[in-house]
């Protein structure tokens, strides 16, 4: 496939570039995969302190609860064991399975899509994209509150259609309800995980194959082979984020009295006396739960190599889609977005549009929570607030997980990097644990009299919400991005650097024209994510500073449920249209070279 | 290799620095400028009129005050979080079983009392050791109901076991919704125990009693008619009168006195706890009931004052209108867990 000495055994073998050196300079290089190391896990390390201590420290308050204030017992099992009995066994079972199915359902989804996206014209690509947006930033309670309102007793399709849809009820008010949802909102994320990967792969491996003979399901089968780091990526992440969401949860799971892991972590924290052990227990079956996913994913990618991305790729070209396939594929869309866009949407307006508590009447329909928006002059201060805390954190977390994605993509293809696998783990189980005890964490690490003692006070700061903001963004960035990071053939950079280019010229000229694209979305999907960002920002915001999302919860708590709702749905169509802009943007400015790779 | 080494320092380096940046502009503008100022009181409160409040003390006395406003469930939780090294100077939220807990860790300034004239269902909810401060009232256990739909609301608690009212009343879960726990407690106290009233709920729920998550669902469900009782806490009640004017409140033989209420850090310096004192002697004077009445009109300022002289928002009865009860936050505060539970996996279930 490839003829250039160096970038062979990168295909071949997997191997690292500098492991792949002639024989007579072997002796010489032999320590610089050691300094790498130990500079890698001095990176990890710091990471890790700085960042995602606070998810160590809540899981001892588990095994320690008296270090933080929370019991007596220096040391004890006893929450551990409690949580692996009776009820939390269940839940953490149904978490288990939920998530698993959700990451299948997604990955199934979002790797469809992106295949149709990127490979063929599909009408309406634009608004099936801005649908896709849509989806990611509409929170999963919206989605489970349209489901609940359309088939409750007395609900919408009852009126609609009369009689009471019993079946319907308790298979939406269920297990499958759930993992629909939870399957839903993963779909952007496996897509955009996804679609990094179908962007570097262009069309020659797949041509390569049909020259060879091979049939339509053979070359669909060897895309889809290619597609792993992006497929994997997207189960991991998917599932990470279905066994955390506490949205569905707390609403359709609890309604349904099916009992799951995060919504018995989140009670116990929020239900009076908060028990903290016992949260920290449950965290720690989480981790494990993360930790089975990720060996899942190493196990299915080691010793592999997936960099396709190099001097000679070209992007595919899309194909028309025509007659019966041009229909199946619009009617998918368009069933998949009623369905997983139309229902949330139905639950926004049942919550904001409907005066008298959402129940559907004739004449109730009102704009008044529309028309207040745009008269509160006590929420611009939490909106220039949250703007500015999303624009800050997005941009260092974009950063820092552009090199953690570098770090992981390098270090999965070797052995090596045990700090890189353990930071990797950190990362995703930030992910799987609900935001409020990400929260607490940063109380107990940054809020011990010892830190304080030593001078150390960044509990009830900005710069702390920030850094649990960047913190709570990098598994997410660096996941994204690791798909696109993995492609990449080091030879690129390398022929820039024989070329005489710098590190930073190589670096800006052949790497980031490549990954432009990615970082782009990857800037403007967490920008929108922390933006409305609440169990973190609700436990660490600095007194007297209100973020968006809590003073928006205030006012729901404060019985403005569709005022509250109403400033949601505002701020979400002021994010598409940043999205849209910077979108715009990047296709009038950006060079013709940083638009190549970009997902048409 | 060297050079990709030195590449990833240098970026690293590159993206310390921003960050760096980026936080130092980030605290340098409030929380730089209030490090100064002498010791700023910081509030943490679930009260919809907390902020009208604060606004009101610092005009009137010029200390520095901040607010942490969330509901009560996370605030209580970062409470907790915190006890090792307490952030807050004083805890105002609705119901007295919480503070009870607090006092008995030892979290609570005890034995002060602030120099105001209380009503005597104000007087009734003062606890013995005066660990905090109660500020108003409202009531646990409202029954919300349509006229429209239902003619005839119930007229005792008796009666909801009855056929006439199965499947038909609905109430938040205590776990979940923090006003309804002492609804819960309330319940048992007048029955005689919690025994008794572990009995009245299994019944109820025999009866077809259904549960929600909080209280915009169980309202949600009043207004579609797939319940017709909603026992709420009687803010939230009056609350839903002023969206749907249509509906109507019943309070049944015995309702539960729900006080919002003041706590001080018993770890804050002396000088913080002073001004506390202030905070709270502010919430019980005129100006500082008449705030807490205008901040949140459509919410939690539908309460009672307990100070006398002082008139509840239109729309609220006069309290001695309904017969009431207190119950000892320190009897049932340390129960709330367990009576929770019990409720989540045999009442809910």
């Amino acid at each position: 496939v490839t003829t250039t000495e160096e970038s062979a055994p990168v295909l071949v073998d997997g191997g690292d570039v500098t492991d792949a050196g002639d024989g007579a300079a072997r002796s010489r290089r032999w320590n610089r995969p050691a300094v790498a190391k130990v500079v890698y896990s001095l990176f990890g390390v710091a990471a890790a302190v700085v960042l995602l201590a606070p998810v160590l420290v809540f899981l001892l308050v588990a095994v320690s609860p008296r270090a933080f204030g929370q019991g007596d017992q220096w040391f004890t099992l006893g929450p551990l064991a409690s949580v692996l009995s009776g009820s939390s066994l269940q839940a953490l079972l149904n978490t288990a399975i939920t998530g698993a199915c959700a990451a299948v359902i997604a990955t199934a989804i979002g790797a469809a899509l992106a295949l149709l996206f990127g490979r063929t014209k599909v009408p309406l690509a634009g608004f099936w994209r801005m649908a896709l947006w849509a989806l990611l930033l509409a929170p999963s309670y919206l989605e489970a509150l349209g489901w609940t309102r359309l088939v409750e007793r007395d609900g919408v399709l009852v009126g609609l259609f009369g009689t009471d849809i019993t079946w319907l009820r308790q298979l939406v008010m269920g297990p499958a309800g759930v993992i629909w949802v939870l399957g839903t909102r993963g779909v952007p994320f496996a897509f955009l995980a996804v679609s990094g990967v179908v962007r570097g792969l262009g069309r020659d491996y797949e041509d390569a194959a049909g020259v060879h003979g091979a049939g339509r399901w053979s070359r669909l089968r060897i895309t889809v082979g290619m597609l792993a780091p992006g497929i994997w990526s997207a189960l991991a992440i998917v599932f990470a984020e279905a066994i955390s969401d506490y949205g569905v949860a707390a609403t359709l799971a609890a309604s349904a009295h099916f009992p799951i892991a995060t919504y018995a972590l989140a009670g116990a924290v929020t239900d009076f006396p908060a028990d903290y052990p016992t949260a920290a227990a449950i965290g720690w079956l989480l981790m494990v739960l993360v930790l089975l996913a990720l060996l899942a994913q190493r196990t299915a990618t080691r010793g592999r190599s997936y960099a396709v991305l190099s001097g000679r790729s070209r992007p595919a070209r899309p194909v028309p889609l025509r007659g019966g396939r041009r229909v199946a594929a619009l009617a998918g869309l368009i069933v998949f977005f009623v369905l997983a866009l139309g229902v949330p949407a139905f639950g926004t307006v049942s919550a904001s549009l409907l005066g008298n508590f959402g129940s559907a009447n004739a004449g109730s329909f009102t704009m008044d929570a529309y028309r207040q928006v745009f008269q509160r002059s006590d929420l611009l201060g939490p909106v220039l607030l949250s703007v500015r805390l999303a624009l800050i954190t997005t941009t260092v977390a974009v950063a820092g997980g552009a090199l953690i994605a570098r770090l992981l993509a390098r270090t999965g293809r070797s052995s090596r990097g045990r700090a890189t696998n353990l930071l990797d783990l950190l990362m995703l189980g930030a992910v799987a644990l609900p935001g409020i005890v990400l929260g607490a964490g940063y109380i107990f690490t940054y809020n011990l009299p010892a830190v304080t003692y030593v001078g150390i006070q960044l509990y009830g700061t900005l710069t702390l919400l920030m850094i649990g903001l960047v913190a709570g963004a990098l598994p997410q960035v660096s996941r994204l991005l690791a798909g696109s990071f993995t492609q990449v053939q080091d030879s690129l950079r390398a022929a820039a650097r024989v070329h005489g280019a710098g590190v930073a010229r190589a670096w800006t000229t052949v790497i980031l024209p490549l990954l432009s694209a990615s970082l782009l979305w990857a800037w403007l999907l967490t920008f929108a994510d922390r933006l409305l960002e609440l169990p973190l920002a609700s436990m660490l915001y600095p007194p007297g500073q209100q973020p968006l999302s809590v003073a928006v919860t205030s006012l729901i708590e404060g019985y403005d449920f569709a005022g509250g709702t109403a400033i949601m749905v505002v701020a979400c169509a002021g994010i598409l249209a940043v999205i849209g802009v910077a979108l715009a943007l990047f296709r009038l400015l950006a060079p013709a070279g940083w638009r190549r790779w970009e997902q048409r | 290799m060297k050079a990709r080494i030195k590449g990833i320092l240098l970026a690293l380096a590159a993206v310390t620095t921003v960050s760096l940046a980026a936080t130092a502009c980030g605290s340098s503008s409030p929380t730089a400028g209030s490090s100064s100022a002498p010791a700023p009181l910081v509030v943490y409160s679930a009260q919809g009129y907390a902020q009208t409040v604060i606004d009101a003390f610092q005009k009137s006395t010029g200390i520095p005050t901040k607010l942490v406003q969330d509901s009560t469930g996370p605030l209580l939780a970062k409470v907790a979080a915190e006890r090792s090294n307490p952030q807050w100077s004083l805890l105002w939220v609705d119901g007295a079983e919480a503070f009870a807990s607090l006092d008995g860790q030892g979290q609570l300034l005890k034995g002060y009392e602030p120099n105001a004239s209380l009503t005597a269902a104000g007087q009734a909810v003062v606890p013995k050791d005066k660990s905090y401060v109660p500020t108003g009232l409202t009531l646990a256990g409202a029954v919300l109901y349509d006229p429209a739909k239902t003619p005839n609301p119930p007229t005792s608690w008796q009666e909801l076991l009855s056929p006439a009212w199965r499947g038909k009343v609905g109430m938040p879960n205590p776990a979940i919704s923090g006003p309804t726990y002492p609804f819960v407690a309330g319940m048992m106290s007048q029955l005689g125990g919690e025994d008794q009233g572990k009995t009245y709920f299994t019944q109820l729920k025999a009866n077809g009693l259904q549960i929600f998550n909080a209280n915009p669902d169980s309202l949600h469900a009043l207004t579609t008619g797939a319940i017709q009782l909603d026992l709420a806490q009687s803010s939230t009640a009056f609350a839903a009168i002023v969206k749907n004017p249509g509906l109507k409140v019943a309070f049944l033989n015995k309702v539960s006195l729900l006080p919002s209420s003041i706590g001080i850090d018993a770890k804050a310096p002396a000088a913080v706890q002073a001004e506390a004192k202030k905070f709270a002697e502010f919430t019980l004077s005129q100006a500082g009931q008449q705030a807490m009445l205008a901040g949140n009109p459509n919410g939690d300022s539908l309460f009672w004052p307990l100070v006398n002289g002082v008139s509840p928002r239109q729309g609220v009865p006069p309290l001695d209108s309904v017969a009431y009860q207190t119950v000892d936050p320190y009897v049932w505060g340390p129960k709330e867990s367990e009576i929770n539970s019990w409720f989540t996996n045999t009442i809910v279930k």
